[in-house]
């Protein structure tokens, strides 16, 4: 097992490197930079050119990658142009709200979707089955965006039961009783708009998953042997069809720190997905290097945690 | 026939969603109805916005105050909708922001030394007032003795100094390092790290400083002084180079404005608690909330009562909102209008000034006039922007109301005059394709730049296309579609040869002087146009006589005259800008127009919660 992982890991890293170069490299080919942008005829050009040159981007760019990458190294991703900050502690600051976002939405997706996806399967073709279906059609059809100002507009102005933005109300001390309180609550029409779109694919992975299990020869078998209906589909059935979403749960904990850029705007919610884009258009390549470069990274790593999950769970899969 | 129930199923439930998505049309057009008679109800001292039932609007019928006067209760709170689809980055110092939603955050707790007229001329009710000295070419400030930092400590003349010292210090990294600065003189020398001070400044007494000029323009009594100090006691064991990151910037920034910063949660909101030490007076409100609020949701939060002002409304929703009932619409033309720029040349980098090539594909003045009559702008202020933008004339915009000369006549739409002016200069069809070729006979395509985004950016460039096609010119758009903002810049500042005429926007600044756009030795002279008359009218406008503001006038009302006969640019547009703002608020101005004599720490509210839409 402990083989297995490092040499994983032992992939990953080349991985990494390859595509922190290539990263950058994109980064640059950008047309324009961080200074393009201030077209201010108050401003002195002659200022701005000293400023290209004090950034270092008038250097070839393997002499920025080497400055870059040495900096990385030691931990060090560089200033914000925009924000005037340190890349680590700007991400961080934003890190923290997505991935507690990320967390609520990947719980309820699960809470929905399990009991929804065994019912579906249990029962496939009766009309529960075909109430959740069509109900996973919807969300399928459904933009997020769409779906997530609809339920803002209900839930948020209508009803006036959530927050209608921000990630907590303005004027509290962090670290209060009230405060955890106000950011829970504005966490969750965010998630659960978020939740209700995405658990569809989940549904719909687990009741084929469980359709086709339940036609299988052990679970005869197992009925034959005289298994009470409930241990047949809670042991046998249930553990079986959970292998493939295991394999996607890899992918979810990557997506924890990626962020979704449609929800974050209409909520005004500052996490990644927002940072990303904005820092994108507006050239302020330090921050954008070390979103994509984390974003990768995360990924190499949750499709590791993946194949962990399912060696975990499946002996056929383990490696000798 | 299980099979079956579940199409039939699907059938039931695609007709439920027809009905609810048709129900919810319904009740929007419902509710539209039944908010206009409220409306009506409650229209005293609300300015009538009401106009054609075309959905035309026209800035005429809007003001920039808001109009209620009503009784101020004591106290209370409002809160203020920043919108923006982003975060706001949270450098919340005048001498470190880059962006301008961090000023729209400022402007809460801190203001600038100077006060300015509806010229943007300086004068004497801000917190500093000042005497010129013209023929020593300098000009001393002297601050009010009760302006006073957040904190208790006094404004000083050395915080004053200290502002310089540090944007000009060589290890400041950030933008404002601006003309208003470098015109101070020795600040160059210091910039360069060649000094330790600056010769041009010097601190008389506590409250008062003396700043002496290199060259001592009227641009100067124009917003052209740098007048933010910076409070030394706080930064100065802060190293130059992490001020912009520091607490003092981000966490607990001050002033010596109407309101005290009390917590920030970063990049989306802010509150402020009054700052009863206010130079001005204490305020009537006890606090400002400041929320990010975005764009998609912002009418939405107005109708709620949820926010009270915004800092802009987005022209394009306004139509579907005009007869909200429980906000008052406030209207004012910004400061900028939208051109079609003609390139003529390069920038000489060496020589530091524009290089007009005399062979320019656009440098024939007859071919750039018949373009500007090809256009029909008011048609697309009307058709795009329901006559939220409108038919600019010269390059001097009506918000510099007694510079901007509505009576010099520039093109205006008239195709056959385009077509005539095209004949006469000898653009002909010779080879009968439809288009015409240029007077050597030699075809010509003419190859048009649009930046993207919006969704008007692609039909208006489509439309202006059209407009040319059809007074025989063939104009294309450079790579067959729209580029992106960055990109755009980078090819027109770089003088991208693909690129002939382009459309592009300005912000004309506090100052008329128009030098820095389009000046012999401005980078930002995208177009690369330079000539003699264009040369000396400029320096004119900066000379020792324009001092006189009815000569500096005449100057400015020469140049836009000569700028419709040369044509380097045409405007296309000038635009309003909008902001909304409850029926319970009192003494609000647009921020954005000059010379209003309303301050924050007059705002007020007539009751304690907000007005709810369809009370």
């Amino acid at each position: 097992m402990w083989k297995f992982i490092v040499r994983r890991l032992m992939i990953a890293l080349p991985q990494i490197a390859l595509l922190s170069l290539i990263v950058f490299i994109i980064a640059l080919m950008m047309p324009g930079d961080a200074l393009t942008g201030l077209v201010d005829p108050t401003l002195d050009p002659a200022a701005i050119a000293a400023q290209r040159e004090r950034l270092g981007l008038n250097n070839p760019w393997y002499v920025q990658y080497g400055d870059w990458i040495s900096g990385v190294i030691r931990g060090d991703l560089g200033q914000s142009f925009r924000y005037k900050m340190d890349v680590t502690e700007l991400i961080g600051s934003r890190l923290v709200n997505t991935f507690w976002l990320s967390l609520l939405t990947t719980v309820i997706t699960y809470l929905i979707a399990l009991p929804l996806g065994i019912i579906s399967g249990r029962y496939h073709d009766s009309l529960r089955d075909q109430v959740i279906t069509g109900y996973t059609y919807f969300g399928f059809a459904t933009p997020l965006f769409i779906f997530a100002l609809v339920m803002l507009w209900i839930f948020g102005f209508n009803t006036g039961w959530f927050p209608t933005g921000g990630s907590v109300a303005p004027g509290l001390t962090p670290g209060t009783w009230a405060y955890v309180l106000s950011k829970i609550h504005h966490l969750l029409l965010p998630a659960l708009s978020m939740a209700l779109i995405t658990t569809v694919s989940t549904v719909q992975y687990l009741r084929s998953e469980i359709i086709d299990t339940k036609q299988k020869d052990f679970i005869i078998t197992a009925r034959s042997k005289g298994a009470s209906e409930s241990r047949v589909y809670n042991y046998h059935i249930f553990r079986n069809s959970l292998l493939p979403i295991s394999a996607l749960f890899g992918s979810d904990i990557a997506k924890l720190i990626s962020g979704t850029i449609f929800v974050e705007s209409i909520y005004s919610y500052p996490g990644m997905g927002q940072l990303f884009v904005e820092s994108i258009l507006q050239r302020d390549s330090s921050v954008a290097i070390a979103l994509v470069l984390l974003f990768g990274i995360a990924n190499i790593l949750g499709t590791l945690i993946s194949d962990v999950i399912l060696s975990l769970v499946d002996p056929r899969i383990r490696i000798k | 026939m299980k099979k079956f129930s579940l199409t039939k199923l699907l059938l039931a439930m695609m007709f439920i969603f027809l009905f609810v998505l048709g129900g919810c049309g319904g009740n929007d057009a419902e509710e539209t109805q039944g908010e206009e008679d409220p409306q009506v109800e409650d229209s005293e001292g609300k300015v009538d916005e009401e106009v054609d039932d075309d959905g035309i609007y026209s800035i005429d019928d809007f003001d920039p105050i808001a109009s209620n006067q009503g009784e101020i209760i004591d106290g209370g709170t409002i809160t203020f909708g920043l919108v923006l689809d982003t975060a706001f980055e949270g450098a919340l110092n005048y001498n470190f922001y880059t962006g301008n939603p961090d000023v729209q955050v400022i402007r809460w707790f801190n203001e600038p030394m100077l006060s300015i007229d509806e010229d943007f001329n300086y004068t004497q009710d801000g917190a500093a007032t000042f005497e010129v000295d013209e023929e020593e070419g300098s000009i001393t400030f002297t601050i009010r003795d009760n302006v006073n930092w957040h904190d208790g400590e006094p404004v000083t003349a050395e915080d004053w100094a200290y502002a310089y010292e540090v944007v000009g210090h060589p290890d400041y990294d950030g933008t404002r390092y601006s003309q208003q600065l470098s015109s101070v003189e020795g600040m160059p020398a210091y910039k360069a790290g060649e000094t330790d001070t600056i010769t041009g400044i010097e601190i008389i007494d506590e409250k008062t400083i003396k700043l002496t000029y290199e060259q001592f323009t009227p641009s100067l009594l124009s917003s052209g002084v740098w007048a933010y100090p910076l409070p030394k006691h706080i930064f100065e064991d802060i190293p130059i180079e992490d001020m912009p990151a520091s607490d003092a910037v981000r966490v607990n920034p001050i002033g010596y404005g109407p309101f005290k910063v009390e917590s920030i949660v970063p990049g989306e909101s802010v509150t402020f608690v009054k700052n009863e030490d206010y130079w001005r007076g204490e305020p009537n409100l006890d606090g400002v909330t400041l929320r990010v609020i975005n764009p998609t949701v912002v009418a939405q939060a107005l109708q709620s009562g949820e926010v009270d002002i915004v800092s802009s409304f987005p022209a394009d929703q306004y139509p579907d909102h005009a007869d909200m009932s429980n906000v008052e619409f406030l209207g004012a033309i910004d400061n900028a209008y939208t051109y079609i720029g003609f390139k003529f040349g390069k920038w000489d980098a060496d020589a530091g000034e524009v290089a007009p090539d005399p062979d320019a594909k656009m440098a024939d003045v007859n071919l750039r006039r018949a373009m500007w009559y090809a256009v029909d702008n008011n048609a697309i202020g009307e058709r795009f922007y329901n006559g939220l933008r409108w038919n600019a004339t010269t390059l001097i915009p009506p918000s510099h109301k007694n510079y901007h000369d509505d009576s010099i006549e520039a093109p205006t739409y008239d195709p056959a005059e385009a077509e005539r002016i095209l004949d006469e200069a000898g653009y002909i069809d010779v080879n009968g394709d439809g288009y015409r070729e240029d007077p050597d006979g030699n075809e010509l395509v003419i190859n048009f730049a649009s930046m993207s985004g919006g969704d008007i950016a692609e039909p208006l460039a489509n439309y202006y296309i059209q407009s040319w096609d059809q007074v025989g010119l063939k104009v294309e758009l450079v790579d067959g579609r729209l580029v992106e903002f960055n990109t755009f810049y980078d090819r027109i500042e770089n003088d991208d040869p693909d690129i002939d005429i382009y459309q592009g926007a300005w912000g004309v600044g506090s100052d008329v002087d128009p030098s820095g756009l389009y000046g012999r030795n401005a980078v930002f002279n995208y177009t690369r146009f330079a000539s003699e008359e264009n040369d000396k009218l400029i320096a004119d406008g900066l000379s020792k006589e324009a001092f006189d503001v009815s000569y500096r006038q005449e100057v400015y009302k020469e140049w836009q005259e000569l700028m419709v006969e040369q044509i380097p640019v045409f405007p296309t547009l000038y635009r309003a800008i909008l902001v909304p703002v409850n029926n319970r608020v009192v003494n609000y101005a647009i921020p954005e127009v000059p010379g209003i004599d309303i301050h924050r720490h007059e705002l007020g509210v007539t009751q304690e919660e907000p007005f709810v839409a369809g009370e």
